[in-house]
This record gives structure tokens, sequence and C-alpha cells, in this order.
């Protein structure tokens, strides 16, 4: 490998020669992707490129065919059940359609994974809790919600605050802002960054949204052909001889310049 | 990474001095928080304990939450603190956390719960009659205008919970015929009453066991899957989708599932009676030594025929009553999941209860009939 060793410690999850096989069906060839501590990564690739199967590799959901996957240098799959537990608490995902529990409320929503690590009292988890509504700008009345009572702009913020709860390192976004209105999902994208500069973290997200794109990733890492096509700076894109890059490339570079 | 940990000193009055050391944060994943606490105890309380936080290399909000938790609540010039952790300090500190204070327990508590159930009984009640209604108004439509008839939907509510029901109904309806079969042969046996069987388990196969089973069976199997899938389709708003195409949902959705079962019912009691008759038959026959051709060459000049009528008319009722209570909680399902697991236990208990009390009632209308 070519990359210096004080890189390689900074590196929180990477897919090393991954190939996906649904029966007949491949879906990742030899797939290589690292993403480095405090990066905003965004993964993009065309519908059925295989973006959301790739993410639930990272998060340990499901196994890929053959290759392995390493989150904070270590595989998933071959560490004990306690140190698996652990190693999952330091990541957060949110979920597309939020996966709140329906049948708790938005208090023990985010107090679910903090009573699970059976370290705190409950003085102290809701402490902990209404910092987290605080974090994802929520009022504490909010916490007496049940999840079919809050909108789609609130699903999302109560998931990110129930990622959030355990203080992660990594935080893996299923497109974070489909289902909410340009204003709403312009927000959202503001308060995520805002979150990854207060808190040091490094964001992972899938997305087809090319304005959230353009707004939110330091990286992007494009999936295309089975494989990671190019994974650089958006501004770089342009360097990439990829017909699917090129394409999007344009697309993009239109939005960037409207944006300035 | 280094693990929180502190390091106790004391100074020339004997006062001591924490330092603490380390990452205290969640992200080392050594760190129990519940231990430090712990060992930490005794030095909360101590007023004359003096805390040094400059060392510690990450302090998360985590972290902070239990020290502060600890030093109850406050900060004083005892506690050492750079000032970004000074700043997590006071955010802890301003956050509002009276959402937790529960209220104090009502004396009219069980009286206030005892009103709300008698006023959800009668929710319920009115719905149900409500949907009964909507249900008549549909028949007599689609009687108008024969060609609106659900005929696909129709068919299939036989197959699911007609035709797939008969391996289950008739294995169960057999082995409780034998069962019923062999602890009469003994007691019929101690009087010389052999022949008796022939009477007593015709009658109470046929006209109570049959329907019964049959009307348990259908509850637990089909009435908890209509239930569950229309609770289903009202969380995924599948319902919602229907009524904007124009489409009547209890034409759609609750008719197929009431016309189908109610009109499979019968035939299911049929199927359940005959077999628990032949469990019967063997039984009187390994026990008693009756003979099969004699138990059902029997069976009709001491049963009057009557009585089949009278359980393909419960079958009818029963199968009614199942799928409209299924098709009643699986409308009232609300888009969580307790509330379907819920509503489908519910569903099954009241279908159960309720065809008990009808056939109850209906021994006792029908006491001149056929005995």
């Amino acid at each position: 490998m070519s990359t210096p060793a004080s890189d390689r410690d900074n590196i929180v999850c990477e897919a090393r020669q991954v190939w996906t096989v649904f029966d007949d069906n491949v879906v990742h060839q030899n797939l290589n992707l690292q993403v480095h501590s405090g990066q905003i990564v965004a993964l993009v690739g065309g519908s059925g490129s295989g973006k959301t199967t790739l993410l639930r590799h990272i998060v340990g959901l499901t196994v890929p065919t053959r290759g392995e996957i390493f989150l904070f240098g270590e595989n998933l799959h071959e560490v004990d059940r306690l140190k698996q537990q652990r190693l999952m608490n330091r990541l957060g995902m949110l979920f597309q359609q939020g996966a709140l529990f329906s049948a708790l409320s938005v208090y023990d929503n985010i107090a679910f994974p903090l009573r699970e690590l059976k370290q705190f009292d409950e003085e102290t988890i809701c402490r902990l809790v209404m910092h987290k509504l605080s974090l994802v700008e929520l009022e504490p009345k909010h916490g007496l919600l049940l999840p079919a009572q809050l909108s789609g702009g609130m699903i999302k913020r109560v998931g990110l605050a129930r990622a959030l709860a355990l203080e992660p390192e990594l935080l893996v976004l299923d497109e974070p802002t489909a289902g909410l209105d340009p204003d709403r999902s312009k927000k959202f994208v503001e308060l995520i960054k805002q979150l990854k500069h207060t808190l040091g973290l490094t964001v992972l997200f899938v997305t087809h949204d090319l304005d959230t794109l353009a707004q939110m990733a330091d990286r992007v890492a494009v999936l295309a052909d089975k494989q990671i096509v190019a994974d650089c700076a958006l501004s770089e894109l342009g360097a990439v001889d990829h017909p699917f890059v090129n394409n999007f490339f344009h697309d993009i570079s239109t939005r960037m310049e409207r944006a300035q | 990474m280094a693990a929180a940990s502190f390091h106790i000193e004391l100074d020339q009055q004997g006062r001591p001095h924490i330092r603490l050391h380390g990452q205290w944060s969640l992200r080392s994943l050594e760190n129990d928080f519940a231990a430090l606490k712990t060992s930490l105890a005794p030095y909360f309380s101590d007023p004359f304990t003096s805390w040094d936080l400059q060392q510690v290399e990450q302090l998360d909000t985590a972290a902070a939450a239990v020290l502060w938790a600890g030093w109850g609540a406050k900060i004083d010039n005892r506690i050492n603190l750079t000032d970004e952790q000074r700043k997590v300090f006071d955010m802890l500190g301003r956050l509002d956390t009276s959402i937790r204070v529960r209220k104090q327990p009502d004396l009219m508590g069980p009286l206030a719960s005892l009103g709300k159930t008698t006023f959800e009984f009668i929710a319920h009640l009115r719905d149900f009659m409500q949907l009964l209604g909507l249900l008549f108004m549909e028949i007599f439509y689609v009687l108008r205008r024969p060609r609106e008839f659900p005929l696909r939907e129709f068919s299939a509510n036989i197959y699911k919970s007609g035709v797939t029901a008969l391996p289950i109904s008739a294995l169960l309806g057999f082995m409780i015929g034998i069962a019923l079969g062999y602890l009469m042969s003994k007691q019929l046996r101690a009087f010389g009453a052999d022949i008796f069987i022939v009477n007593i388990l015709g009658l109470g196969i046929i006209r109570e066991l049959g329907p019964m089973l049959m009307a348990v069976l259908v509850a637990g199997r089909s009435g908890s899957a209509m239930t569950a899938q229309i609770g289903v389709m009202r969380v995924t708003e599948e319902i919602d989708a229907l009524t904007t195409m124009g489409i009547s949902r209890i034409l759609r959705v609750v008719l197929p599932k009431v016309l189908g079962l109610t009109f499979v019912a019968p035939l299911l009691v049929l199927w359940t009676s005959a077999w628990s008759l032949l469990g019967g038959a063997m039984s009187a026959n390994i026990e008693l030594g009756i003979s099969f051709r004699f138990f059902f060459e029997y069976l009709p000049t001491v049963v009057q025929p009557v009585n089949l009528t009278l359980s393909l008319i419960k079958g009818l009722l029963f199968g009614f009553v199942v799928t409209l209570i299924a098709c009643h909680f699986g409308l009232r399902v609300k888009p969580n999941t307790e509330s379907l697991s819920m509503s489908t236990t519910s569903s099954v208990v009241t279908a159960i209860t309720a065809v008990i009390l009808i056939d109850a009632q209906f021994a006792i209308l029908t006491r001149g009939i056929g005995i």
C-alpha cells in the first residue's frame, strides 16, 4: 500500500477488495474505499449502483461476499460480541426514514442507547438527552411526542440526535435530506456541518441530491461500474476521465457556480 | 488513547486533591463511567476535595454530565477547569431538565381510568356499529351494481382463510374427537351404556364443538392476519391511497374478507365436524368395539338433521362476527408497532369472547329444537 504510516492511523473505515454478489448480479467488484478522520465524504452513484449496500456493509448490517470491511482498524465480523458492540457504539447511523422506535417517545428514543450502556443514572441520562435535543435544535417539550406525531424534518432531527447519543466518531447518513423541502434540507445540512465542526465528527453519507452534495461534501467517492471510480475533492472531479463522472461533474459545477 | 483515570494526592492539611487524566469520553472503549462514579463517590460528597481537570485529554458531554451530577449540579472554585471545559459545564447547567418531573400519583386515578375504559368501550361499540352499517350499505350497492363486486379479492380470501386452513382444522378436529371419544367410552362402559356414545358424540360435535372449534381456529388464524394486514395497510397509507383513487375501502378491503370468510365458514364447520366424528368413531371402535359402519348408520337416527342446519347457521354467524371484529380492530390501528400488536391481540380475544357469548345465547334460544 502506498499510504504513509501516519495517514493509516486516521483511517476511520475502509473497504478492502470488496465483492458483493446477489444471486447472479455482481454489485461490487473488487471495490476499495478509505474514509479518513475529520472528512465529510459523499458516496454518490446512479440508482442501483450499490451505494446503500456499501453503506450497510460498512455499518455491519450485511457482510460482503468477499473482501473485508474495517471499522476503526478492526473487522467487525471477526471480533467478539462485546468488542463488536463497543465498536458499533463508535458510529451513529441516521436511516433514510429515521427508523425511530415507534412505540417510544422522542425522549426515550434518544435515551435508549444511553440506557443500553448501563453506565449512567436517569438524572445524567436526562441531562444528556436534553443536550442532544438542543444540539439538533429541538426543544425539551418535543421529547414528549411520539414519532408518529413528528413532521419529516423533525424525524430526521430526532434520528440524528439518537445517532449522536453516544458521542460517535463516525456519523453515517443514508439520504439525509430525502423528503425534506429545499429550505429544510439546507438547514439540516448546515446543522450537520456545524455538528461536525463542534463534535469533531467524520461523516459518510449517501445522497442523490446535488445541492446537498455541493453544500456538504469535502470529498466525493463516485460508485460506478461496480467500483469506486473517483475519490477526491469536488473540484478535482473534472480531471477524472469517466463518462458517469464527467456527466456528474457537469451538473454539479453549474450548481456550485450558482451557489457562489 | 488513554482511558479515563484519576490520581489522588493529599495536601498538608490532609485534604484530597484529585487530578483527572486521559480520555474522559465514550470514545475510549475501556471507560466505564458507572465504575468511575462509584470509585469517586466518597470524594463527590466531601466538601474539602479539590479537583483538577487541566490534564484531561478529551472531555465529552457524557463524562461531563456524570461529573456534574457528582458535584451536585454546580461548579465552584474548588474545581480547576480549562476554558473549553468550563463552556461544556456551563452549557450542561443551562439545559432545562424539568421535563422528567412526573405527575404525582392521583387519588382519583382508578376512577378516571374506569371512566376512560367505559368511554373507550362506547367508542368501540359506536365504530363497530358504524362499520356494520357501512358494510350493509356496500352490500346493497353491490347488489345494484354486480359488476363492482370484488371477485378476485373474494376468491383470494376463500383460498387464504378457507382452503389453506383445511389441514390444520382436520388435524385439530380429529385429535379432539379421539380424546373425547376415549374419555366417554371409559365412562359409558362403566354404566353399560356403550351405544349412547353415538348420541353424545354426534350431538356434542355437530351442534357445539364443530362450530366452536372452527370459530376459535379462524379467529386465531385468519382474524389476526386480517387485523395485522389492514393495520399495516393503514400505517403505510395504502388505505388512503385506495380512497384517493375513488375506491371505497369498505368495498375493496372489508367486504371481500367478510363475505369470503362467511361463505367458507359453514364449509369449514362441516369439515372440522366430520374429522372430529371420525376421531370419535375411531376411539369408540377401539375402546368399545363399535364398528365404523354401525356408528355412521346409527348417527342420523339419533341426531336429528335439524342439528346440522343449526351448526351451519352458527358457522355463518361466527365467520361473519370474527371477520367483522378483525376488520374493526385493523381499521383502528395507529401508526406504531405497539398499537399494531395491541390491536391484533384485542382482535383475537374479542372475537373469541364474542363467539362464546353468541354461542351461549344461541343455545338458550334454540333449546327446544333438535334435542
